[in-house]
């Protein structure tokens, strides 16, 4: 046990990078917990701790032959095919059960247990097996695990941009005209510009943002142009 | 994300923007332009002394369309064909409706895919087929055996089949000269340049292919094309049970970065391909990540032929020129997303075909520019809206791999299974219930904003 919490605490956020590579190739359960974020660590420590003894205990084996090999056992990796493996990836979709929190399932943690899943695969792509299928679908998450998750911090920072804006803008306005806010809301051009404002925030946040709504623009008319193409040599006759 | 570099688009004309924004209201143009023209057919001359002559270049399945309506319609048609026994690469897959179109014997169709796996990036496997009624199947075919049989089909309703290459063709000298087609005739003699011959017709419909010559004759321009790769494989029995009428299909940066990886059952191996637009160098790594993917399901097989093919994005700029017009994959009618090409081959041909004989009320009266403009016009007006539908769907979803794995994910709604098999199967885009489209449009922003929301997670990894 001291020297797993040993093995975590040499894993801190600064040899994250470096340490990644090589375990993601042999220890299909490291990336899950050497990848999490340091105070979340001494968390998951105490999870496998009071799961499966078992994990902890194989992975100070590899432990210490992972050390030994270098780079020349990552070649033949596609060989051993590595595959995911999780204890809570049972017949191909997470195992609810397992991610109780307090009574109640921890959403936070499907989505995360997840995401690496999909990294993982994205980085190592596996054969599909007919004997072991997948069959997770993301819609068992609940609507609202994804908003608090996903569309809360987001709503927060942009509606927070809208208010900053709108309050400068509206002091902007009455110091220059002397029009006060109830006032300002009553004009139409004020209208205007708050719409304009309103759908600058939501549609551009970042310099990107400009150039991709052009291209979607473009893009959705290019296909049509190309077909059309034909014609324009009767226009021209 | 697939990175979209979009060339400026605008044909061949060097038009300037006030054309571009007049293209858009095409609908109502090319019918004030129709209405003219019709008159300008009708006083096209009399033949006397014979009838109407059209070549068609390409016995493919749109040559072979082509040539039997045209023979029907008491037109005096050649078609001119390079390799009798061309076993061309393809996938091989008809929808339903095209054995009922064109009358095509079922001992044609090696196989019928009555299921279908969509496998996404991160191997979540759906099955669709549940909602096909018993009847309903795709079929597989051997293009030497569909290619062979519509030719013979044409060659028994009256039309003369020349194996020889097509080389080049002299335009006419005046409105109603004919044209001078020169080929190679090979008369079945394997290996030889063949013996140069020319012949005079009056028309010409293009159907050989994607790398067609007729197109550059009439210089209709080019198109995007992406590279199909494909490796026969051929499995062992037990393995083989499992797709004995199952095509997959694999989508993932892996393996392709704007297409997707099959596995179609052939007659007695399977074909394991990919295709790709903007990655052309990389197919091979593309193809090893196919076959890794099926890994499990192709193991112990052996590849008895490697084969690629260009397959066009969409259609010439030019798609007609004169008397001289393109159809099939000569014209560029792939779809995307699916990559079909075989039935709007067959279709395109028989429709230009049709456009030829009422043009030359069969056979006896000239032809001009105009009636093959009404096939262009029927063409566009039928089957746009598939193709457009279709290009909706790959951009969105062939994206990146969150748009693919919200893909397979509504290819698990039963709504979303029957209205891409009654779309597929019978080639009409079908508007369905409003309730239910809504409730999709719904589901389907779920999906690509949970996949998003997972990728966007993966990144900070």
């Amino acid at each position: 046990m001291t020297s797993s919490m040993a093995f975590f605490s040499s894993t801190t956020p600064t040899n994250l990078p470096s340490f990644s590579p090589s375990s993601k190739t042999h220890f299909p359960i490291n990336p899950l917990l050497s990848l999490k974020p340091q105070r979340q660590v001494f968390g998951s420590v105490r999870a496998t701790e009071n799961g499966s003894g078992a994990a902890v205990v194989v992975e100070e084996k590899k432990d210490s032959t992972e050390e030994g090999n270098g780079a020349p056992v990552k070649a033949d990796v596609a060989e051993l095919g590595a595959k995911f493996e999780d204890p809570k990836w049972v017949s191909g979709t997470w195992d609810l059960k397992q991610f109780q929190k307090d009574g109640a399932t921890d959403w936070d943690a499907v989505i995360d247990a997840e995401v690496k899943r999909r990294k993982w695969l994205e980085d190592n792509p596996e054969s599909s097996n007919n004997d072991f299928p997948v069959v997770f679908d993301t819609s068992i998450i609940p609507w609202w695990a994804w908003m608090k998750r996903f569309h809360l911090p987001e709503a927060e920072l942009l509606n927070g941009r809208a208010a900053m804006v709108g309050f400068f803008m509206a002091y902007f306005v009455d110091s220059l005209t002397g029009v006060g806010l109830v006032d300002q809301m009553g004009n139409f051009f004020c209208k205007t510009l708050l719409f304009v404002a309103v759908a600058g925030v939501l549609l551009i946040r970042k310099n990107e943002d400009i150039d991709n709504l052009k291209k979607l623009i473009d893009e959705t008319t290019f296909y049509d142009k190309q077909w059309q193409a034909t014609w324009q040599d009767e226009k021209k006759e | 994300m697939a990175s979209i570099t979009l060339k400026s688009f605008i044909g061949l004309r060097q038009s300037s923007l006030e054309n571009h924004h007049s293209t858009i209201t095409l609908p109502s143009k090319p019918l004030q332009y129709l209405r003219h023209n019709i008159i300008a057919s009708k006083s096209s001359p009399k033949i006397t002394g014979r009838n109407l002559r059209v070549a068609v270049i390409g016995g493919g399945p749109a040559g072979g369309a082509a040539a039997e309506t045209l023979a029907k319609g008491g037109i005096e048609t050649i078609l001119i064909e390079r390799k009798m026994d061309n076993a061309k690469p393809c996938g091989g897959a008809i929808p339903l409706c095209m054995v009922g179109e064109f009358d095509l014997p079922l001992d044609i169709i090696d196989r019928r895919v009555t299921k279908m796996k969509m496998i996404s990036p991160s191997n979540v496997a759906v099955d669709i087929g549940r909602t096909l009624k018993p009847h309903e199947y795709i079929g597989m075919v051997r293009r030497e055996v569909l290619d062979a049989y519509l030719r013979d089909r044409a060659r028994d309703a009256g039309a003369t089949i020349v194996n020889g290459l097509f080389v080049k063709m002299d335009k006419p000298i005046d409105k109603y000269a004919p044209y001078v087609v020169h080929y190679n005739a090979y008369d079945g003699k394997a290996g030889s340049t063949g013996t140069k011959m020319t012949m005079e017709v009056d028309a010409i419909i293009g159907a050989d292919g994607a790398n067609s010559r007729v197109a550059k004759s009439i210089d209709a321009g080019d198109y995007e094309y992406a590279i199909a790769f494909q490796e026969r494989i051929k499995i062992p029995d037990d393995k083989m049970v499992y797709y004995e009428n199952l095509a997959e299909m694999y989508v993932g940066d892996d393996v392709s970065p704007d297409f997707y990886g099959w596995v179609f059952p052939k007659c007695d191996h399977v074909a394991v391909g990919t295709g790709t637009v903007t990655h052309k160098p990389d197919i091979k790594k593309f193809q090893l990540a196919t076959r890794l993917r099926a890994r499990d399901k192709i193991q112990g097989g052996k590849i008895i032929r490697v084969e690629a093919h260009p397959i066009p994005e969409h259609p010439r700029p030019r798609r007609l020129s004169n008397r001289v017009a393109l159809v099939g994959d000569a014209a560029g009618y792939v779809t995307k997303c699916s990559g079909e090409g075989i039935y709007f081959a067959a279709k395109s041909g028989r429709m230009c075909a049709e456009a030829i004989v009422a043009g030359s009320e069969n056979g006896t009266r000239m032809v001009d520019e105009s009636d093959l403009r009404n096939y262009l016009q029927k063409w566009d007006k039928t089957y746009w809206p598939t193709y457009k539908v279709l290009d909706i769907l790959q951009k969105v979803f062939y994206r990146s791999n969150p748009a693919r794995e919200a893909f397979v994910e509504m290819c698990a709604d039963e709504y979303v299974q029957k209205m891409t098999f009654d779309s597929y199967l019978y080639k009409t885009v079908v508007p369905g219930n409003p309730l239910d489209d809504l409730k999709l449009a719904v589901n389907t922003i779920g999906s690509l904003v949970r996949a998003n929301a997972l990728r966007n997670e993966m990144a900070k990894i």
